[in-house]
């Protein structure tokens, strides 16, 4: 089976937030804490291109790599959770990820690190699923309902994209395909040299 | 003859006796209340999810709603 | 490593676990207080999680507990009109789903639409009603402030006259509440009633209409996906209407080019092909250089041109003037970029122009959407699915509410203000026209002075047939000397019914006149900026409006689609729904029985349904009249089968129907007419939803027909041009006795718009022709102050050396009521004090005023702070840098103390700053004059407060994208 991937289309991507908010709705993420967030590159001028960034779900995760209490697990699909309960709060995770997908909900005003908590992919984490217990700690598992995660289903443009890696795939090289011979993506101009106009 | 032979191993058997009785004190020994790390391995708790998302038939659910919620229909 | 064996967590380790990771538990006051320590953001920052409450209770409600129901609604925030799903469990909303079934946003939502369940929420909205009470805010109880408001109402009434009292209506009333609050303005004998449509869209309506019919979207949103070609002007679709461009990036995937024109480099421009940065306010130059390329290489569609407009040779000869290099000078844009632009437009049709507030903000607003609409009926772009005049109108609903009219110069259906309008709607409410006619100040005379020929529009003495102050200019309604007002005295009491005050000019006037009127009351889910504004010892109250989530009604989308709101959630605390306040309210006035009759009222709330029966039977003008609560509601229940590009169910339940059935949807609603998805569309009959341009502004003209030649919809019997449907031309035509003889004895002597029976228009549609008739569009306004759209300077210019050239109009001696300025303000030089040009827009977080979205901490963690966007260059001479504090002052005296944020995204000379905050002034935070609980999380000064006079010749429109200011580090 193929693995549970996000893909943000740049060039649909117009720094909504709509995804951000869609997250922060859905499992009543606290102030402070952005399990999903837009990076714009560019800001201002011409070549401006935003990204929606949350956990990538790696295959190969630095997070449970360099977690010294193993509280990491991930899914035949690929998706990466892992259980509050054993979390130390010691934000290697947050050391090792490249995305800073780690996140560490400021229990006062001072910021003393509490327990991680990250982008789960709407599947929830190691407790009984869409149980109150799951909901208040992981947020909704939208995964164990048959859904996909909120942030990619509400996304203003379908630019971001979340679910089997393969049929992602399949969207997004249509939606290039369509796009023919006005070359947009990422990399274009570097590969073909266009100047821009 | 008996007596030159058990004088002659009196010091292999002090030996031997002091060999047992120093091993039976070491800590050598597997202790139920210790425990053992493997690092890299999953130490909480169990997630029923793991066991859905083998399940075929939730597979393909997902795939449809992907292609329904998420294509330019 | 050996490690020691946990002990597995107990019972009430693993709920302090939990609680670490929600926030401590510590009282809210006293958290903080201690966190107050830190500035702005991060205090807000160490809050609570503020759904902590109901998240338990939600947290419970998840799972096999309650019965999750699925209950439909649309987003509040603005007028795509995404469909939101709601969860609801024993009446908690407990969860959002993406509504993919909607035609309009397939699923998507931007920040706002993903947000809207904190509505449920509630934590920092007005719970109960308040008084303002020796300064300090007290709960009292709704018949209490219905009885206390009543009475000094009617005493005001007594006093002054019924003119004295303001009903400022809102843009996100529901097509019912808004018809009521304009019939409740009508029968309490006032037209100084008015919603956010004037400071929005109003010179689009118009203008517009006053070309080709109507003021409205041409098109659809979807159908972008048709387009060769799109122009973008004074529109940041990214950030006003992010789900719109889900169906603009399809366009331009499809192959469509992309062409925006903005003072900043937008989000929305860094989607495009081409990029034109413009002076604010030179919109009419750069047009009319575009026209001045295509007229020169014979580009226009001549054959359009001869069959369908009017005019044109009089914009020929005002686009000659307009040859590239003035064109660079006026308006910055380089003769290159110009020529591109217009070569693109001319090879890529069909093309559509989208403009928003960029273009509509200005003294020549009305100039400006004439000149987009001259441009595209010169390409031959209108009426044609792919072109078209796309406005994307703002609140979810102000284009409902503008077609209900909650205007102060018309009545529901535009059908103005003469004595045939008041009698065609007291037949509708079936009240006697001579009982409608004394509730107005009948005694008034107008004595503000001579009023000559030439100042436009030439006031009646009547307040009953003469246009009523605009919002824009409700303070000089409370300042102006009363003997200048055309009314009998200046406005005593005020109603923010659903509109803040931050979207006004003139900050420091307007705070004022909040301190100078009697009585003001605001009703809302939360406080606004009207609450805290004022330094008000009484006289203020605050009534708690429920969101259009705890109520149901029908909201009308920008591409005129109707949809039907059912209601997720009880009122939350003890709001109201708008219609019952209504209710009250007119009790205690004394006219419930007329305002009601023929409408059920069940425990004070009005039966929603019944109002849009009401609708349906007298807004023939513009075809709200095949929009029944049954039709609407089928459309709910089958999203699903309508097409995404062209919005037609094919098959299924609505079979045949256009999706929200846009208006016009002509006769009663047995004749099940589908709705008009693109305006014009000769491509299609009538009865399918075609139509030509309206015949409006005569048969002739200086011996030239007005009337189209040779151009018809398909189908229609009268295969030419043909004057509006009357009976006595039905006759003429010999197709009178095609009416039944009930119809007949409602039709005789009457229009196609006086009509209740809906015969004529059935009638006229049966044989193919448009009941409003078929003519030219026009080019030249000949009743505006500026026929033919010309250019002038906004009022505070920073280029003085064009002021003599492209000078601003003469002050006018009254105006909707009010003398207003132009050429006096313009006289004196401002450039050399405040030498920076202030142009005003949005944020994709917040909406409008601002204190809703900024109550919702989902948005709020999003832009904590207000601030200016000011280029490099312009930071440095001010010696500014990055992120701190300024103090932005313009002309008049305003000033606010802000964030600079320093960004290329402005051109040198230009600062730009959102308009979304409240809650400070002058630099003080005014967070303690809100009722306890009620301030957003967060605050910020209003840029308004810095901008300044200038009002539209024609509408009384803000100018609030083209003025000046000054910075000065803080």
């Amino acid at each position: 089976m193929a693995r549970m991937k996000f893909l943000c289309d740049a060039d649909r991507c117009i720094e909504c937030n709509g995804c951000v908010t869609a997250c922060k709705n859905e499992h009543e993420v606290p102030w402070g804490v952005n399990r999903r967030r837009v990076v714009t590159l560019d800001d201002g001028v011409p070549g401006e291109k935003s990204i929606s960034v949350a956990c990538m779900h790696c295959t190969d995760a630095p997070c449970a790599a360099v977690c010294p209490v193993d509280c990491f697990y991930t899914t035949d699909d690929g998706i990466v959770l892992h259980d509050k309960d054993l979390c130390i709060g010691c934000g290697y995770c947050l050391y090792a990820c490249p995305f800073g997908a780690p996140q560490f909900p400021q229990k006062e005003a001072f910021g003393v690190r509490g327990k991680m908590d990250k982008c789960t992919f709407c599947a929830g984490g190691p407790e009984e699923d869409n149980s109150a217990a799951e909901h208040e700690k992981y947020g909704r598992n939208r995964v164990a309902e048959g859904k996909l995660p909120l942030c990619a289903e509400m996304c203003s443009t379908k630019a971001l994209l979340a679910g089997d890696g393969d049929e992602v795939a399949d969207i997004y090289r249509e939606r290039i395909t369509n796009r023919g011979g006005r070359p947009e993506t990422w990399g274009w101009d570097t590969a073909y040299k266009k100047s821009d106009a | 003859m008996t007596k030159s032979i058990i004088k002659a191993s009196r010091p292999l058997a002090l030996a031997i006796v002091v060999g047992i009785a120093s091993l039976s004190s070491t800590g050598c020994t597997q202790r139920s209340e210790i425990t053992w790390h493997e690092p890299g391995v999953y130490k909480g708790g169990d997630d029923p999810l793991l066991a859905k998302q083998r399940d075929p038939q939730h597979i393909a659910a997902l795939k449809e709603r992907l292609v329904m919620g998420q294509s330019d229909r | 490593m050996k490690l020691i064996k946990k002990r597995d967590l107990t019972a009430t380790e693993t709920n302090s676990v939990v609680k670490n990771i929600l926030g401590s538990a510590v009282d809210r006051r006293t958290f903080l207080r201690r966190a107050s320590l830190g500035l702005g953001g991060t205090a807000v920052a160490a809050t609570l999680p503020t759904t902590m409450i109901q998240r338990a209770e939600a947290a419970s409600a998840v799972g096999a507990e309650g019965d999750t129901e699925i209950r439909k609604s649309v987003c509040t925030h603005c007028s795509v009109g995404c469909g939101v799903v709601a969860e609801v469990q024993n009446g908690v909303w407990t969860g959002q789903e993406p509504d993919f079934d909607s035609p309009f946003n397939m699923g998507g939502h931007c920040a706002k639409g993903a947000s809207v369940r904190e509505h449920g929420h509630g934590e920092r909205r007005l719970k109960y009603p308040m008084k303002l009470d020796g300064g300090k805010w007290t709960r009292v109880s709704w018949q209490q402030a219905m009885d206390e408001i009543g009475d000094k109402v009617l005493d005001i009434r007594k006093r002054s006259g019924p003119d004295s009292v303001y009903w400022l209506g809102s843009a996100k009333f529901s097509n019912e509440q808004a018809y009521l609050f304009r019939k409740f303005a009508a029968l309490w004998g006032t037209n100084n009633v008015d919603h956010q449509a004037r400071i929005c869209h109003s010179t689009t309506v118009a203008g517009v209409a006053n070309t080709w019919g109507y003021g409205a979207m041409t098109n659809s949103y979807n159908d972008m996906h048709n387009c060769k070609a799109m122009f973008f002007i004074g529109s940041n679709a990214a950030e006003a209407h992010p789900v719109a461009m889900q169906h603009i990036l399809r366009g331009k995937e499809n192959g469509a080019k992309m062409i925006v024109v903005d003072p900043r480099f937008t989000r929305t421009a860094a989607h495009a092909d081409q990029f034109i940065r413009i002076r604010p306010g030179t919109d009419v130059p750069l047009i009319w250089g575009l026209l001045w390329h295509i007229f020169k290489n014979g580009w226009e569609d001549t054959e359009y041109i001869r069959q369908r407009v009017y005019g044109m040779d009089e914009i020929r000869a005002e686009v000659a003037k307009w040859t590239p290099d003035v064109v660079e000078n006026v308006s910055g844009v380089p003769a290159a970029d110009v020529e591109l632009a217009a070569r693109t437009m001319a090879e890529n049709r069909p093309g559509t122009i989208v403009w928003c507030m960029g273009g509509t903000q200005h003294t020549i607003g009305n100039n400006n959407t004439r000149a987009y609409c001259a441009l595209q009926l010169a390409l031959g772009n209108i009426g044609v699915s792919g072109g078209g005049a796309n406005i994307f109108r703002g609140h979810d609903n102000v284009q409902g509410a503008t077609d209900l009219g909650v205007l102060s110069h018309t009545l529901p259906g535009y059908y103005g203000l003469a004595e045939g309008s008041w009698k065609h709607w007291a037949r509708v409410w079936d009240l006697d026209f001579e009982w409608v006619k004394n509730r107005f100040d009948t005694g008034y005379v107008n004595t503000s002075g001579d009023v000559e020929e030439g100042d436009a529009p030439v006031p009646f003495a009547n307040p009953m047939n003469s246009a009523g102050i605009p919002v824009s200019r409700w303070i000089d309604g409370v300042l102006e000397d009363s003997r200048l007002i055309d009314q009998r005295d200046q406005l005593k009491a005020m109603f923010f019914w659903g509109h803040a005050p931050n979207s006004q000019t003139r900050g420091p006037e307007m705070k004022k006149a909040l301190e100078t009127l009697e009585l003001v009351v605001v009703i809302d889910p939360y406080p606004t900026h009207t609450a805290v504004l004022p330094d008000r010892k009484e006289g203020m109250y605050l009534l708690p409006a429920t969101t259009q989530f705890e109520t149901y009604g029908s909201v009308t989308a920008s591409n005129r689609s109707l949809q039907w709101r059912e209601k997720l959630i009880d009122p939350l605390f003890e709001s109201l729904p708008d219609h019952t306040i209504m209710y009250k309210l007119a009790k205690k006035l004394e006219f419930s029985d007329q305002l009601f009759k023929g409408i059920k009222v069940e425990n004070d709330e009005p039966l929603v349904e019944d109002v849009l029966r009401e609708i349906n039977r007298g807004m023939w003008t513009i075809g709200y009249t095949g929009q029944s609560p049954e039709r609407l509601k089928l459309h709910l229940a089958n999203k699903h089968t309508f097409d995404v590009t062209t919005l037609k169910a094919e098959g299924g339940p609505c079979d045949g129907d256009y999706y929200g059935l846009p208006w016009p949807s002509w006769g009663t609603p047995e004749l099940k007419h589908p709705g008009t998805p693109v305006l014009y569309d000769t491509s299609k009959h009538v009865a399918e939803g075609g139509l030509n341009f309206r015949a409006r502004f005569g048969v002739e003209r200086n011996g030239v027909n007005l009337l189209a030649e040779g151009s018809y919809s398909k189908g229609a019997e009268i295969k030419d041009g043909y004057p509006e449907f009357t009976a006595d031309m039905l006759k003429q035509l010999g197709w009178w006795d095609d009416l039944t003889a009930e119809e007949k004895q409602a039709a005789e002597g009457k229009n196609w718009k006086t009509d209740l029976s809906g015969g004529i228009q059935r009638v006229a549609i049966k044989h193919g022709c448009a009941p409003f008739g078929n003519a030219k569009a026009r080019c030249v306004v000949w009743t505006f102050p500026d026929p033919v759209p010309v250019h002038r300077e906004p009022l505070y210019t920073s280029r003085r050396d064009l002021v003599d050239k492209y000078p601003t109009y003469e002050d006018v001696k009254s105006h909707y009521r009010l003398p207003t300025r132009y050429g006096s303000i313009q006289a004196k030089d401002y450039s050399v004090d405040y030498p920076l040009i202030h142009t005003s827009g949005r944020l994709v977080e917040y909406e409008g005023g601002g204190e809703e979205t900024r109550s919702n901490p989902w948005l709020a963690e999003l832009q904590q702070e207000m601030f200016a966007e000011i280029n490099p260059a312009d930071a440095n001479d001010a010696s500014v840098r990055d992120g701190q504090w300024i103090w932005l002052e313009g002309p008049e005296g305003g000033r606010i103390k802000i964030k600079a944020m320093v960004t290329r995204r402005v051109a040198r000379g230009v600062v730009f700053t959102p308009f979304h905050f409240g809650g400070w002034f002058e630099g003080k935070d005014l967070l303690d004059k809100y009722p306890e609980g009620a301030a957003p999380y967060v605050r910020g000064e209003a840029c308004n407060t810095a901008f300044t006079y200038g009002y539209d010749s024609v509408t009384q429109m803000q100018e609030t994208k083209a003025s000046l200011c000054k910075i000065i580090a803080a």
